[in-house]
């Protein structure tokens, strides 16, 4: 199939091409067989025979592959030489080769909107396969509903507009950052924006990564240290996104920067602030087991190494009282008066990558996570065991801080699990867990560490071999078992798990004195202020649904907005590599071309008609609709870049007042019309169908 | 005001007449002075663990021929035992499908009998239904009343007795539709120990169920005294001087169970009984005399000997 | 039994004889759905995490496992679970801990149903729906309760009550036209 690009190429010399709107219609049909597709069940002969009777049609032909080269030489042969202008081709969904015919037509001079596809094969014989006699006759009335539409179709012209050369990338986990750098790479200017005062997301946080047990920061502060450094690249850390206007290539966005209370210009990070700050509080970034001060970078590899002031923490902005820090930096970089500022941005395309939490266990529930001190979760345990976490990668027992000899992981937690409404598998507990097992079991060979399943999915490339390694070199034991219930020891808080060993069917009671809770992902808090902003849908999970689960996995249903990382849904770290890998080359697609493409098959608002109720901009899913001052007072207009041609505002308008493009009233009745036609005409079981009240309803 | 009626079920009535007096003392003159009838038709609820499990249309017939009595006096359905509570509960569910409620009222016809609901209120000529209501003792108690207003009323406050509640399956679970406390920490018969005056004792495994659901009892006695055996043997670690429970099945399931492990056994009693008591009622009404377990030690304990 | 098989099997040669491989013949392949048509969930969305065995307080108690019974519903290994149904004291605990949310409590209450309709009707179930029929309740009256009534002041047991006939007369007509007493064999208790 031919590009876009070459297509464009293929008019220009062509031109001018036969419009053939004004002309009378001369219908050319071509049935397809697609194989056995359609022809085990239709009788292709059949409708062909039927089609060539039709008003209008001068040209009816059958062919084994309509698609195939010489499926289409037979439709550009018919335009040249039987002078058909209106071309339907009866075959399978317009999702799957209506481009192609548009594209086929258009080389032969014909508008390649004076095309009209009739599904015969996923909406008749691929659903009829057993009742081979009514296929072939609903085929027949499909067919010539499509010639009645056909006949009434116009040419339209698809417009173009420019494309702004610049990318937004939202969110600073490893994803995003990936996506900034590859689109910085290509040559785009690119805005990051995190909400946390440093990049490196929840990778930062972890210790090693499976399969290979690579430490996680070690391989992520360099690209870390190459956004910053980037000349394409404009960090904004500490910011949100807080509006976002306009369509695809051309976005308006509003960036809150959040005041960090350090001249960020001035900083040098070198910590002499820290150094004097008074307060101490709980680090977020170790999950409650390290500490910081009052003004902090997160962690030492943070990017950019700027200090931040935690107002909510601050003696200053409590009473006036500390001027530590003010005193202390060298280069004037505090300023306490500091406010939010708002910055505007106009980029081509944006990628959202912002990430997940993971989940929390709820207050008194089985697994007492806030009840038992030694009850932790995975992520905890990453900082534990991590050596620049909050212990120096010594893991300890929050308990009594004693090295623990015996440890459970509970997998599953928070996941597939209907009761709380998770039904997904959040895809990397079950390696985490054995990664960690490895770990632990490194660092102390004489660990005890039993594993509590349901099911082990090792899918990825090396997990399979990683699963078998701690069993093999290292004894970890697998139990499958959901634990039922954990009681603590009052006195030596260790904690013993009842479970069935389902595999034993036997009821086991086993103490332990650490068990790490394999909790699973959640879409973060932020996505979902995100989604609202950026009129994204999500699946049923939660998570950023793309437009198409197989063919379309980075896209969004938003032409120009492309997902990334764990805002579409759980995955490892290669997987969001190479997902914001994909995302930055789709952006790179539109951006490089420097215009994009408009399809024409959008709504229309017919101003003399329009009373500006506004119902179509409440209504459109899009955001395409729109209310302005015009020649006419105010109006509504349809920006043609948002609008998905769905129809939604045309069906709500009460005036009656839009249109959309090749779905007129006119061309609807048309179709309806001729969908009945048999039932005057005599036909059977049709007539029969077609007599019942209901039927009769829907024509007047 | 809110008008209940009293549903005592069967074992009250034919085993612990002291919990019915109990309640009646409570509920009546010498107490809360609530709107209160007695609806003599009622009948077993039917008990859950028979009906329910063997046949549920006959269960939902006859739950709903006292649900119409309910309906026909316009009086919430006050229950004393989570037996009663969940089955006539669950009913009310049921009859919500109007499949199901079409089912039954060709049958109940036979009897002259219908299930509409209640009107809860009217629209033009349009009367809006809403399911009879089903209400626990405890429900009653601490929402309708107040745990206030029954601290006030406490006038021989319990101070020296320590008290492990026990709330019973169906007072908890399934959780989806049984509104009156956190099926996961419930606290309501606890709080009215303490408005009492008295001390509820923490104990492990607090909400396991007692044995005697479903069946179980009847099926197989030693199976469920085995069960009843170990939440005592955690009651008495707790140092308690009386379980309390808002269900006379449990009760009565505690109450025999324990002659089969051991020789004195701590008193049971209905949080009716334990209320009574803390307004001032004299124990000889509290008939303690048809419970297996004597309440002699206790209320040697509740005078202060 | 002979000696050595006392010694080296331990009295385990019935059971080995009983636990052969399960042929296709002992399956019956509908058993999930006729579950679900006595108010059961769908078991085969059970992932066999034995959540609900952990939380069972039966199960620490006897050889019932209530995982096993749901996965003998899955297979249709119906004969394995006529009976076993019975020891469930339906205190839910491993409905609230489902991650597949069955309720395991109805799935046994639907073996009931399914039991009964087999035969299996323990003597419980016919004593107390006998009850119901003559007294209006499901325990007897006790003389010496009524003697404690009387001294408490308390009215008579409502079954003891003239006006009662009439509410006896209606659950017996009810009983009857459901067909209950044909179900449960207590045909000649009830008076319709």
């Amino acid at each position: 199939m031919s590009s876009p690009e070459s297509l464009e190429e293929n008019s220009a010399q062509k031109k001018p091409e036969r419009e053939s709107g004004d002309e009378e219609p001369r219908v050319g049909v071509f049935v397809c067989h697609c194989g056995s597709n359609i022809a085990g069940t239709v009788d292709v002969e059949k409708v062909r025979e039927s089609a060539e009777r039709l008003p209008g049609v001068v040209v009816s032909k059958g062919n084994k592959y309509t698609c195939s080269d010489l499926g289409q030489d037979e439709i550009i042969k018919a335009i040249k030489e039987n002078h058909v202008n209106r071309v339907v081709v009866a075959a399978c969904s317009p999702r799957m080769h209506e481009p192609t015919f548009r594209n086929c037509i258009k080389q032969a001079g014909l508008n390649p909107y004076l095309l009209q596809m009739v599904n015969l094969r996923e909406q008749c014989s691929w659903v009829h396969s057993q009742q081979k006699e009514e296929a072939t006759r609903k085929a027949i009335a499909l067919v010539r509903m499509g010639v009645a539409k056909a006949s009434r179709l116009v040419p339209l012209e698809a417009r173009e507009v420019p494309v702004e050369q610049t990318s937004l990338v939202i969110g600073g986990g490893v994803a995003g950052i990936q996506a900034a750098l590859d689109l910085a790479q290509m040559g785009f200017k690119v805005y990051l924006v995190e909400s946390e005062p440093s990049i490196g997301g929840r990778m930062a946080q972890l210790d090693k990564t499976f399969p290979t047990g690579d430490c996680a920061i070690c391989i992520l502060a360099p690209k870390m240290v190459d956004v910053a450094r980037h000349p394409n690249i404009t960090l904004m850390s500490y910011s949100e996104v807080e509006d976002v206007q306009g369509f695809i290539g051309n976005f308006d966005i509003k960036v809150r920067r959040k005041s960090r209370f350090v001249i960020e210009d001035k900083c040098v990070g070198c910590g002499v602030c820290a150094d004097v700050c008074p307060v101490k509080v709980d680090n977020k970034f170790d999950l409650g087991y390290g500490k910081r001060k009052a003004i902090y970078v997160p962690f030492p590899q943070a990017v950019p190494l700027i200090y931040t002031i935690d107002k909510d923490n601050c003696i200053h902005f409590k009473n006036g009282k500390c001027k530590a820090c003010l005193k202390a930096c060298q280069n004037n970089a505090i300023d306490h008066e500091m406010e939010d500022e708002l910055v505007d941005l106009k980029v081509g395309t944006i990628i959202v990558a912002t990430g997940y939490d993971t989940y929390l266990p709820k207050k008194r529930g089985v697994y007492k996570y806030w009840e038992y001190p030694n009850v932790i979760t995975g992520l905890e345990l990453e900082r534990l065991i991590n050596a620049a976490g909050p212990t120096g990668g010594h893991l300890i027992r929050p308990s009594d801080g004693e090295a623990p000899e015996r440890i459970a992981f509970i997998q599953c937690v928070g996941s597939r699990n209907k009761k709380i409404g998770n039904n997904y598998c959040s895809r990397v507990c079950c390696m985490y867990a054995i990664k960690n097992a490895q770990i632990i079991k490194e660092h102390a060979s004489e660990t005890e560490i039993s594993v509590y399943y349901n099911d082990i999915r090792a899918f990825g490339k090396g997990f399979e071999e990683l699963y078998h390694r701690v069993r093999e070199e290292y004894s970890v034991e697998f139990i499958r078992g959901r634990p039922a219930k954990l009681s603590e020891d009052p006195e030596t808080k260790s904690i013993t798990i009842r479970a069935e060993e389902t595999l034993l069917n036997k009821i086991t009671e086993r103490e332990f004195d650490l068990v790490v809770l394999s909790t699973g992902l959640l879409p973060s808090e932020g996505s979902k202020r995100i989604g609202k902003t950026l009129a994204l849908s999500l699946s049923p999970d939660g998570f950023f649904m793309e437009a198409h689960p197989k063919l379309r996995p980075v896209d969004t249903a938003m032409d120009g907005i492309y997902l990334a990382g764990c805002a579409q849904g759980p995955k490892d770290i290669p997987d969001s590599i190479a997902q914001a890998k994909a995302a930055a080359a789709s952006a790179a697609c539109v951006m490089s071309g420097k215009k994009v493409k408009i399809e024409p098959l959008t709504a229309m608002v017919d101003e003399d008609l329009c009373v500006a109720c506004g119902l179509c901009v409440e209504m459109c899913p899009y955001r395409a609709p729109e209310l302005y001052e015009g020649e006419k007072g105010t109006k509504a207009r349809v920006i043609e870049a948002l609008c998905h041609g769905c129809g939604t505002c045309v069906a709500a308008c009460p005036q009656k007042a839009i249109v959309a493009n090749q779905f007129t009233d006119d061309q609807i009745t048309s179709e309806i019309v001729s969908a009945l036609e048999d039932v005057e005409s005599g036909g059977g079981k049709t007539k029969e169908m077609a007599k019942k009240p209901a039927a009769e309803e829907e024509v007047s | 005001m809110t008008s209940y009626a009293y549903f005592f079920g069967c074992i009250i009535p034919n085993r612990y007449p002291g919990v019915e007096y109990a309640v009646r003392w409570v509920c009546g003159k010498e107490g809360y002075d609530l709107d209160v009838a007695d609806i003599k038709e009622f009948s077993c609820c039917p008990v859950p663990g028979i009906f329910y499990s063997s046949d549920k249309d006959t269960w939902l017939l006859l739950a709903s021929r006292n649900l119409v009595l309910g309906q026909k006096e316009r009086r919430e359905i006050l229950t004393v035992c989570n037996g009663c509570l969940t089955s006539l509960l669950k009913a009310t569910e049921y009859l919500e499908d109007s499949k199901r409620r079409g089912k039954v009222n060709r049958m109940l016809a036979q009897i002259g009998k219908k299930y509409t609901g209640t009107p809860r209120k009217t629209e033009g000529r349009r009367r809006i239904m809403e399911p009879v209501k089903v209400r626990h003792y405890v429900d009653v108690m601490t929402n309708d009343i107040s745990l206030e207003e029954v601290q006030k009323r406490t006038t021989r406050p319990l101070k020296n007795i320590k008290a492990a509640v026990h709330y019973g399956c169906h007072y908890l679970r399934p959780t989806e539709n049984q509104t009156i406390d956190d099926p996961n920490d419930p606290v309501k018969i606890d709080q009215i120990i303490e408005a009492c005056g008295a001390t509820s004792v923490d104990y492990e495994d607090k909400l396991d169920c007692c044995g005697a659901g479903g069946g179980v009892r009847s099926h197989v006695v030693e199976l469920a005294n085995s069960l009843t055996e170990d939440k005592c043997r955690n009651i008495v670690a707790a140092e308690a001087d009386c379980i309390v429970t808002g269900c006379p099945f449990c009760l009565l399931q505690f109450d025999n169970a324990q002659k089969a492990f051991t020789k004195d056994g701590i008193p049971v009693m209905h949080v009716a009984q334990f209320q009574a008591l803390a307004m001032g009622i004299d124990p000889i009404s509290l008939g303690f005399d048809t419970h297996h377990v004597s309440a002699h030690s206790f209320l040697r304990k509740l005078r202060g000997v | 039994m002979g000696e050595v098989e006392k010694v080296f099997l331990s009295g385990l040669r019935e059971k080995l004889v009983e636990d052969k491989v399960i042929d296709e013949s002992q399956l019956e392949p509908g058993f999930a759905k006729e579950i679900v048509k006595y108010g059961g969930k769908d078991v085969m969305t059970c992932l066999q995490c034995g959540n609900c065995t952990g939380v069972c307080p039966i199960s620490l108690k006897i050889d019932y496992k209530t995982r096993s019974i749901i996965k003998y519903c899955q297979f249709g290994l119906k004969t394995l679970t006529l009976g076993t149904q019975w020891v469930c004291a339906t205190c839910y605990r491993c409905y609230e801990h489902c991650p597949a949310d069955i309720n395991p409590a109805e799935v046994m209450i639907a073996l009931r149903h399914i039991a009964i309709r087999e035969g299996v009707i323990p003597p419980f179930i016919k004593v107390a729906a006998a009850n119901l029929v003559k007294y209006g309740q499901s325990v007897k009256p006790d003389l010496e309760v009524e003697k404690i009534r009387k001294e408490l002041d308390l009215e008579d047991v409502p079954s003891r009550g003239a006006e009662y006939a009439k509410v006896i007369k209606e659950i017996n007509v009810l009983v009857h036209a459901v067909g209950y007493d044909k179900l449960i064999g207590i045909e000649e208790e009830v008076k319709a």
